[in-house]
């Protein structure tokens, strides 16, 4: 099992944002999470990348328990997550932003060489820009993208620390359903490509049934639902809670 | 010097004074920080402001009582001017220039002071009931620092159902947690701001003005206080108002017995006190998780 | 993964963008036309500019690189400059190892706030470094007179140097140069620490703090040493005021040393790498000529400084790349 949680929660005060949930994922899948808004999607991640630590249960990754590792040192194992709203460094250059995120599985405590002149790290660098279609900007500040390029910088970031578990929080989000479909193959090929293993949340079901293997449904922090796409659009509960209202159109 | 326990007991209302004023000075600089995200750097500046002003109210009408009123009045408009015409304008920037403008006003004041009231320190004279001392057998209670104790409690008092019963003060303690969610329910939240900024300044004057009979009050005056309020919210926990009583109060005691018992480290015990807080609890005695 | 053509690589300038080659060539010309300051300003005040300048640049990797504020710099150029002066005084000892004694002054007490502080952010930092700066002050103030001199600081005997050459650090001139060539080679020395891997971390922190830390950087160790090398330069710089002085004074440690440290920063410029040396050198020229003028000194820097942050807040030199960036670099592309 690559990673798994046993019966994760995290309260805060006397909400129970998550509460009591098992989530396995296997080497080469691509994981969804659905559920309503304030299901407890995104604790759950900020949970398995260590933003948060859990107030019950564990987090295993190959096995070994992660649950209290800080989030550093997590991206260093090879977890890392894009954020729902977008978190770049506003006011370097496109380059610099992924050639940052780059450099981290290479050197900090160099405070001689010029940053510029590692090799691997500029040729990293420029091959997830490449990846995303973003070598045309390599050289603008990122506050000036656009929206939908702002989010494949936001994916290139986190795909420069080369993780083996990638927790993309609604990469879609605001884009035009025309980038959406656009966005929605990058991510499956970068997946296969890449052989990333991703956990996904995301409200477009469209995106959702596509390209996910597995689908877990959250609702009010539990887990509802687990099971293949075909499964899921299946289930008499997940319909009733969550698909029934409106979003059944895509199911 | 002997300790004798009338000494200690001395020294336990003289600190509880200084700790008032620590405590109102700090709950003003708590305030405005978990409002407005700010920094006053110029807080001592409205402080010895508070104390200037009190000082010209008795020169001009003579009753301690009605000039301490107008004092606060005074400085709490000129704090609603400086955060209306300046501060405003840096809301949305980097969170180091609204305390950098804070910073050059701490600078600017002082001067403008000695300008109008020159160098030489200015006499507040003790309020006339409050002059002299109390004797209880051998006990000897000076009757000022004594009211100065009651005060507080009635400021904190008040501040309470300020905070808790009036409608503006439930509004300030909303927008303290969540300022996008007050600027959803249609409220004005610049004004919340501005109501809040003169708040906190009207507190520091308030200590500037119970300080100013017992203190020499002159236009630097206030640039210790400035780095001592932080040291009380350092130790209290900044945005805490049950943190600042605890910090001031605390140093209250340090200094006075610090002071009578070592002089020559009565300026350093402060911060080597807030030294050792840090290195036991990091974040203060009242210091949340998550508020940095 | 590894497929990018050479055209790709050719974008990259290794030399760093635009705005560094552009600094890199400006400061290379200040270099060259420092050894002229001290015929067409006063030898001190030229003296004093390139001291200062340092102390600005050191102040700078963590306001303007790291985006740390810290008001307690007055510690590390004070004990630093105490460092210097007491080992001088007792120890007898020359101006190289005074140096070094200055810059393990600064070294300790980066240390010392760094294990205080460093994991707080914004408001907390710079009132925690206020408040040790305050406690240096008034330890080397009152407790600690006996060694320190207290009010009236520890005044030195005429230095020099013998090694590798001599030099009479009494003669203004001779002073001017020795503390040129220790500065030139400070800055850049500090130019390749913010140029390296490590320097690029620190602007990410200033960036972007939570999202630099997500991608698998230890924050809190890299802002760490930010604060050391901030030590060390500062310190260093505490060591050249005691040989340019010759006297090692209390009013180095006061918080106002801090204030004003912020002030010549900002004036210059904090997003830039050489605003800092442009604003202690404006600020210090109009001091000299202002007080010239007024006692009220502080009420029209209190004034213009308001003024600074509310309309210039980018500062000379940042405002001056700013505009030279858009009409030469922009208008190509």
């Amino acid at each position: 099992m690559l990673l798994e949680t046993k019966s994760i929660c995290k309260y805060f005060g006397g909400l129970k944002a998550v509460d009591d949930v098992d989530f396995r994922l296997e080497q080469g899948r691509l994981k969804s999470i659905i559920g309503p808004n304030g299901a407890g999607k995104t604790t759950f991640f900020n949970l398995v990348s260590g933003l948060y630590a859990p107030t019950h249960g564990s987090i295993l990754f190959k096995d070994k328990d992660i649950s209290n590792m800080s989030i550093n040192d997590r991206s260093q194992l090879g977890i890392t997550k894009t954020y729902q709203l977008t978190h770049i460094f506003p006011r370097l250059t496109v380059f610099e932003n992924v050639r940052l995120a780059a450099q981290s599985r290479h050197t900090i405590f160099n405070f001689w060489r010029r940053a510029y002149s590692l090799s691997e790290v500029n040729d990293k660098a420029l091959a997830v820009l490449e990846h995303l279609g973003l070598l045309k900007v390599q050289s603008r500040i990122a506050a000036e993208l656009s929206h939908g390029e702002k989010k494949y910088l936001e994916i290139g970031i986190a795909l420069a620390t080369e993780p083996e578990v990638l927790l993309l929080d609604e990469p879609t989000a605001g884009m035009s359903p025309a980038e959406t479909i656009e966005a929605t193959h990058i991510i499956s090929r970068l997946a296969k490509e890449l052989s990333l293993n991703i956990i996904l949340i995301e409200h477009d079901m469209s995106v959702v049934m596509e390209i996910s293997d597995e689908i877990m449904v959250l609702h009010e922090g539990r887990k509802l639902a687990e099971g293949t796409p075909n499964e899921i659009s299946a289930n008499e509960i997940v319909q009733n809670v969550y698909l029934g209202k409106g979003a059944s159109r895509d199911a | 010097m002997e300790l004798t326990w009338e000494i200690i007991i001395l020294q336990i209302i003289m600190g509880l004074a200084l700790g008032a004023i620590y405590v109102i000075l700090a709950s003003g600089l708590s305030i405005i920080f978990g409002l407005l995200d700010v920094l006053n750097f110029a807080h001592g500046t409205f402080y010895m402001l508070g104390a200037y002003a009190v000082f010209v109210a008795i020169s001009l009408c003579g009753n301690f009582w009605i000039a301490m009123v107008s004092a606060i009045v005074i400085v709490a408009l000129l704090g609603g001017l400086f955060e209306i015409t300046l501060l405003k304008r840096l809301y949305g920037t980097e969170p180091i220039y609204p305390l950098l403008l804070c910073f050059g006003f701490s600078i600017f004041m002082p001067d403008v002071i000695k300008l109008i009231f020159g160098l030489v320190g200015k006499v507040v004279e003790y309020p006339k009931i409050f002059q002299g001392a109390a004797f209880v057998g051998t006990l000897i209670l000076p009757k000022y620092r004594i009211f100065l104790v009651v005060l507080m409690g009635v400021v904190l008092l008040a501040l309470w159902l300020f905070m808790n019963k009036t409608d503006i003060g439930m509004i300030i303690r909303a927008a303290t947690r969540d300022r996008l969610m007050v600027s959803c329910l249609g409220i004005n939240v610049s004004r919340v701001w501005t109501v809040g900024f003169m708040l906190g300044v009207g507190l520091a004057a308030l200590a500037g003005v119970i300080a100013a009979p017992m203190v020499q009050t002159i236009p630097n005056m206030g640039d210790e206080m400035t780095v001592e309020s932080f040291v009380v919210v350092v130790i209290g926990g900044l945005g805490s108002l049950g943190g600042a009583v605890l910090g001031g109060l605390l140093l209250g005691q340090v200094v006075s017995f610090v002071s009578f018992l070592y002089p020559d480290w009565s300026n350093v015990a402060i911060f080597m006190a807030m030294a050792v807080i840090l290195v036991v609890r990091p974040r203060g005695l009242f210091g949340e998780e998550g508020r940095a | 993964m590894h497929k990018s053509n050479g055209s790709n690589k050719s974008m990259i300038n290794r030399q760093g963008d635009w705005r560094t080659r552009f600094e890199f060539r400006a400061m290379i010309v200040a270099f060259i036309f420092a050894p002229f300051l001290p015929f067409i300003i006063s030898k001190p005040l030229a003296t004093e500019i390139i001291v200062y300048g340092l102390f600005a640049l050191g102040f700078n990797l963590l306001l303007g690189h790291t985006g740390i504020i810290s008001f307690g710099h007055a510690a590390y150029l004070g004990v630093g400059a105490y460092s210097a002066a007491m080992i001088v005084f007792y120890g007898e000892v020359g101006v190289w190892l005074a140096l070094l004694a200055a810059t393990i002054g600064g070294l300790l007490v980066a240390i010392m706030i760094g294990i205080l502080a460093i994991k707080r952010k914004g408001a907390y930092f710079a009132m925690i470094s206020l408040a040790i700066g305050q406690m240096f002050f008034f330890l080397t103030l009152s407790p600690l007179t006996r060694w320190t001199g207290g009010e009236d600081g520890l005044k030195l005997p005429p230095l020099s140097i013998d090694f590798p050459l001599y030099v009479n650090l009494s003669n203004q001139l001779h002073l001017y140069f020795f503390i040129l060539t220790i500065g030139c080679l400070a800055t850049l020395a500090q130019w390749r620490i913010l140029n390296s891997p490590f320097g690029h971390v620190l602007r990410a922190i200033r960036e972007n703090e939570d999202r630099i830390r997500a991608c698998g950087y230890n924050v809190s160790r890299v802002k760490f040493l930010s604060l050391i090398f901030s030590g060390l330069f500062s310190g260093l710089a505490g060591g050249l005021l005691v040989v340019y002085l010759g006297a090692a004074s209390i009013n180095l440690l006061f918080w106002m040393t801090s204030g004003v440290i912020v002030m010549k920063t900002v004036l210059g410029g904090t997003h830039t790498f050489f605003g800092p040396v442009i604003g202690a050198g404006v600020f210090l020229f109009l001091r000299s000529t202002i007080s010239e003028y007024t006692d009220r000194w502080e009420l029209w820097l209190g004034a213009l400084f308001m003024v600074l942050i509310l309309l210039f807040r980018e500062g000379i030199w940042g405002s001056l790349l700013n505009l030279i960036e858009k009409r030469f670099y922009h208008s190509k592309l």
